[in-house]
């Protein structure tokens, strides 16, 4: 409980990172993909490219289906971003200070990641169309997996710390990086943190064999603002793989704000190229591996944990 | 107005969103779009501002092409891409505000077509259907619920839920659907009716396919098909038929692909088979290496839509039946072929994972083929070994394969089923190219 | 920072909030509208009893009732004859007797305020709240409550795992079927 910044600077400083963060990401995953996919791009395109498609969403006309739930459907979004933003509040970004640090931080952000299934769940239920719904209730079934193996590996995370506040489990990283004390915590972390985001090979709700799920029946704006939120929680998760795994802003000569942007920018990194190397996970498969084979691991993790600590 | 129009001129040099529908002899060309960096063809006409309407597209498909029209958000265009100038076809009721020729560079146009959208030079196009609901919201439903209370009856007249068997035992509700005449992750035109339980494909069928009926003269397939179609009448050298073999191969991978989330990868494998020689083997090889470690076979496509030897027997099913162990291949009965120490490469798993892992195998070995064929011509004898089986003057391998399609599809989940299906490789077109015009259909 | 005022601020927006989309959840026509409306009622309590130093019991209400109402969204369809909860329905039945059980237990919990004696002085801010609480809950049982929870959990996959591979056609994997009548499965419709 030692940094609370004010609320102003908190919310302006959480704002800027998340928009910087999602922008990044969206030059990021353009340049990974004409390098696999070659036909490269030059940096100017890679930067430039999704403002303007951004401009263009926004000057579409936002279609609605007639029976949509049109409340539902414009408000997913927003909270799926407003998730994101709480998620992201949460991270420290230099020696105990984060722009928010409750008692209860590590239960904030799991809250967040257990509400973006609402946010999910809503947004493909609301146009009433068949593909959205089959992607919304496809999530259902993954996030309802992943939430238990999820929530056992964070808690290996902040065993060493005893304590729920994200700035004291890193602070208690000193010495001993997570990624060490809790060796299966960040594999579990970075599958549950792509699954939230709809990334890569564990997006199955926006998925391409249902043409975009849930965001099939986005148009303008309502699209743009999915898209932002989702890449606005890929932001978030990274930065918290970062502080809760990889010792946040602990790291030596550099000032800490440079190892918690470099941690977050490495997992990042990391998520753009599964994103674009590794292929779509059946859904049945990411199910059965998560209740039998994660929730195991994530017990036999929190032991080793303990037997570490001990 | 000067913030406005500053916008508009921004927006305008984003990648084109384009919704392409390919008809009849344009698959490839259309296909060969994801290449070009100027445009970007989605999955949704939800999300494109272009609708492309590429070659022949049938009287049967008109209404589908309106709705797809429809859908688009507001500004939006369409552009109609003729490719056979002699011979335009299709239906008469397609009007476009813009055409392309066969001899325009058909990117320029779409691009012209959306900087003019975009900045207000031109237009929105106005919906083509008239906006009405298909039955009322709260009907009134056949047992006389609804309205109101506690069911609202059929709105739009969807139906109440059905009971259907589940593959655990549950009674469930099954839900109608049908996927398709232009569902992104299928070839155009291949309209799939759904009965799902949930996330299972209870029942499965194939609507009988839009292209066939017609006379097809060969100048309007796409040019992938002809070596094969004139294969079947005249010599043609093994070394042309090889290459497109290859290339048609990998054109169905770098599509499958997408479906499993390899966007780029897709990319990179559409490019190899637009120029593909036969000095690119090592760059084929590269690309299964690359595809071994996307997990592609290990926890998206093993053990999914299993096809027995028994059940592809005498079909003439090309890579699916060799997938499955059986040695079939119309080329073992070639002279020219024999001479070359021609020997089908054979799979025993017979799943989806079998299936694209053959398919890689027999572009190697088409490449390695066609270095070694010099000016080796094939015996024309009615019958060939196209890319997707025995392809003979009046059946081709889609025909034969459709059929098994409903019990290949019953009872898994639609993203294996989807994988399944596209896993067979249906080829409309090539059905329709060789089959008499009597009224035979596919499925 | 003027802290009265916006707990105030905020305490109102909670209870207000809380007692809005509580009743919203009858007026919904929707199974699925009327759990998230019950959620949303769920999260402004949550955000009340964060206000009142219960920061970790309102977080995990939160936390918490995320997934049941999903659970329960996704139950209520698969039993109703209603595709995909598309369909709108009304959410309220049996009027007479809901209304009358609405008041009774309303006028329970009204009374509460009345005759509970509430402390007389604030608590010193920062508090232990949680720790406090698991103390408070469990006590010296604490090892002995985690292990039975972990082995419950471990009942219920087994269970689930056990149960779910046969269906009554055959193993779930093979996508099992009913048989049909005639060997027509094969036959082009």
């Amino acid at each position: 409980m030692n940094g609370y910044a004010s609320a102003g600077v908190a919310v302006v400083l959480t704002g800027v990172a998340l928009a910087v963060g999602i922008y990044l990401v969206a030059i990021g995953d353009r340049l990974l993909a004409s390098l696999v996919g070659g036909g490269g791009i030059g940096w100017r395109t890679a930067v430039v490219r999704p403002a303007q498609r951004a401009t263009l969403l926004l000057l579409q006309q936002r279609l609605t289906t007639e029976p949509s739930d049109a409340p539902g459907w414009a408000l997913a979004p927003a909270f799926f971003l407003a998730l994101a933003a709480v998620a992201l509040a949460m991270v420290p970004v230099a020696r105990g200070r984060a722009a928010a640090d409750p008692a209860t931080g590590f239960v904030v952000f799991s809250a967040a990641i257990a509400l973006v299934m609402i946010a999910v769940f809503l947004h493909g239920w609301s146009p009433d169309a068949a593909l959205p719904l089959h992607g919304a209730y496809r999530y259902g079934a993954q996030a309802l997996s992943f939430q238990i193996p999820f929530l056992l590996a964070m808690l290996a995370a902040a065993l060493p710390a005893q304590s729920l506040s994200i700035v004291d489990i890193v602070a208690a990283q000193d010495t001993v990086w997570n990624v060490i004390r809790t060796p299966l915590g960040l594999p579990l972390f970075l599958i549950v943190g792509a699954s939230v985001s709809s990334w890569g090979p564990v997006n199955l709700a926006d998925a391409a064999d249902i043409a975009g799920g849930t965001s099939a029946e986005d148009s303008g704006v309502g699209r743009l603002l999915w898209q932002t939120a989702r890449y606005g929680m890929l932001v978030a998760v990274a930065a918290m793989g970062g502080a809760l795994f990889l010792g946040g802003w602990w790291g030596p000569l550099l000032p800490g704000p440079f190892w918690v942007i470099l941690k977050t920018v490495v997992l990042l990194l990391a998520f753009l190229a599964a994103g674009h190397l590794l292929a779509r996970v059946r859904t049945e498969t990411f199910v059965v591996v998560s209740w039998a084979v994660l929730i195991p691991l994530a017990l036999v993790n929190i032991f080793f944990t303990g037997a570490f600590l001990l | 107005m000067g913030l406005s129009a500053a916008l508009r001129a921004f927006a305008a040099g984003a990648e084109a969103p384009i919704f392409a529908i390919a008809g009849l002899g344009a698959r490839d060309a259309v296909q060969d779009l994801r290449l070009r960096r100027e445009l970007r063809l989605v999955d949704s006409p939800r999300s494109a501002s272009i609708l492309l309407v590429a070659g022949v597209v049938p009287e049967a498909l008109a209404e589908a092409v309106a709705r797809a029209h429809d859908a688009m958000p507001r500004p939006r265009a369409s552009v109609r891409w003729h490719l056979d100038e002699a011979a335009p076809g299709g239906a008469e009721s397609l009007r476009a505000s813009v055409s392309a020729s066969a001899t325009d560079d058909v990117v320029a146009v779409v691009r012209r077509t959306f900087v003019e959208l975009i900045n207000g030079a031109r237009d929105s196009e106005p919906a083509i259907l008239p906006d009405v609901d298909p039955a009322p919201w709260r009907g009134v439903g056949p047992f006389g619920q609804g309205g109101s209370g506690m069911t609202g009856g059929r709105p739009f007249g969807r139906p109440m839920a059905e009971m259907g068997d589940d593959r655990d035992g549950l009674r469930l509700d099954v839900l109608p659907l049908t996927v398709g005449p232009f569902f992104t992750r299928l070839p155009a035109g291949l309209t799939l009716e759904l009965r799902l339980a949930g996330d299972l494909v209870d029942e499965a069928s194939l609507f009988p396919n839009p292209f066939a009926g017609a006379a097809v003269p060969a100048s309007r397939l796409r040019p992938a098909l002809r070596p094969f179609i004139r294969a079947l009448s005249e010599p043609v050298p093994i070394r042309e038929l090889e290459l497109a073999r290859a290339r048609a191969h990998l054109r169905w991978l770098a599509d499958a692909l997408v479906a499993q989330q390899l966007e780029s990868l897709g990319r990179r494998t559409l490019a190899l088979a637009a120029h593909m020689m036969p000095d690119d083997l090592a760059r084929v090889q590269a690309l299964g290496r690359a595809l071994r470690r996307t997990q592609v076979y290990r926890w998206s496509l093993a053990d999914v839509g299993r096809l027995d030897g028994s059940r592809l027997e005498h079909l003439g099913a090309g890579p699916v039946a060799r997938a499955a162990g059986l040695t079939e291949d119309a080329r073992t009965d070639d002279p020219a072929y024999r001479a070359l120490g021609f020997e089908p490469v054979v799979q025993s798993a017979g799943d989806t994972a079998a299936r694209w892992k053959q398919r890689l195998l027999e572009t190697m070995q088409a490449l390695d083929l066609a270095a070694r064929a010099g000016e080796l011509r094939t015996e024309p004898s009615g019958r060939i070994e196209g890319p997707r089986g025995l392809l003979t003057l009046d059946s081709a391998p889609s025909d034969r394969l459709a059929p098994l399609v409903p019990a290949l599809l019953a009872g898994l989940e639609w993203s294996d089923a989807l994988a399944a299906l596209i896993s067979l490789d249906l080829d409309l077109e090539e059905s329709a190219a060789v089959q008499p015009a009597a009224e035979r259909t596919v499925a | 920072m003027n802290a009265p005022s916006w707990t105030t601020v905020l305490f109102w927006f909670f209870a207000a909030g809380g007692v809005i989309t509580g009743y919203r959840v009858f007026r919904a026509d929707s199974m699925v509208r009327a759990a998230f409306f019950l959620l949303a009622s769920f999260a402004a309590t949550g955000g009340l009893l964060v206000l009142l130093g219960a920061e970790f019991l309102g977080m995990v209400l939160i936390l918490m009732m995320a997934g049941e109402m999903l659970v329960m969204a996704i139950i209520m369809v698969m039993y109703m004859m209603n595709p995909a909860g598309l369909n709108p329905m009304f959410m309220v039945h049996q009027h007479r007797t809901s209304v009358i059980a609405a008041v009774a237990s309303f006028l329970a919990l009204a009374v509460l305020p009345f005759v509970i004696t509430l402390p007389a002085r604030a608590n010193p801010r920062p508090v232990a709240a949680t720790a406090q609480l698991g103390t408070e809950l469990l006590g010296d049982s604490m090892l002995v409550f985690q292990t039975a929870g972990v082995t419950l959990l471990a009942t219920i996959v087994g269970t689930v795992a056990l149960t779910s591979r046969r269906g009554r056609y055959g193993d779930a994997e093979e996508g099992s079927k009913e048989p049909p009548l005639e060997e027509e499965a094969m036959e082009s419709p």
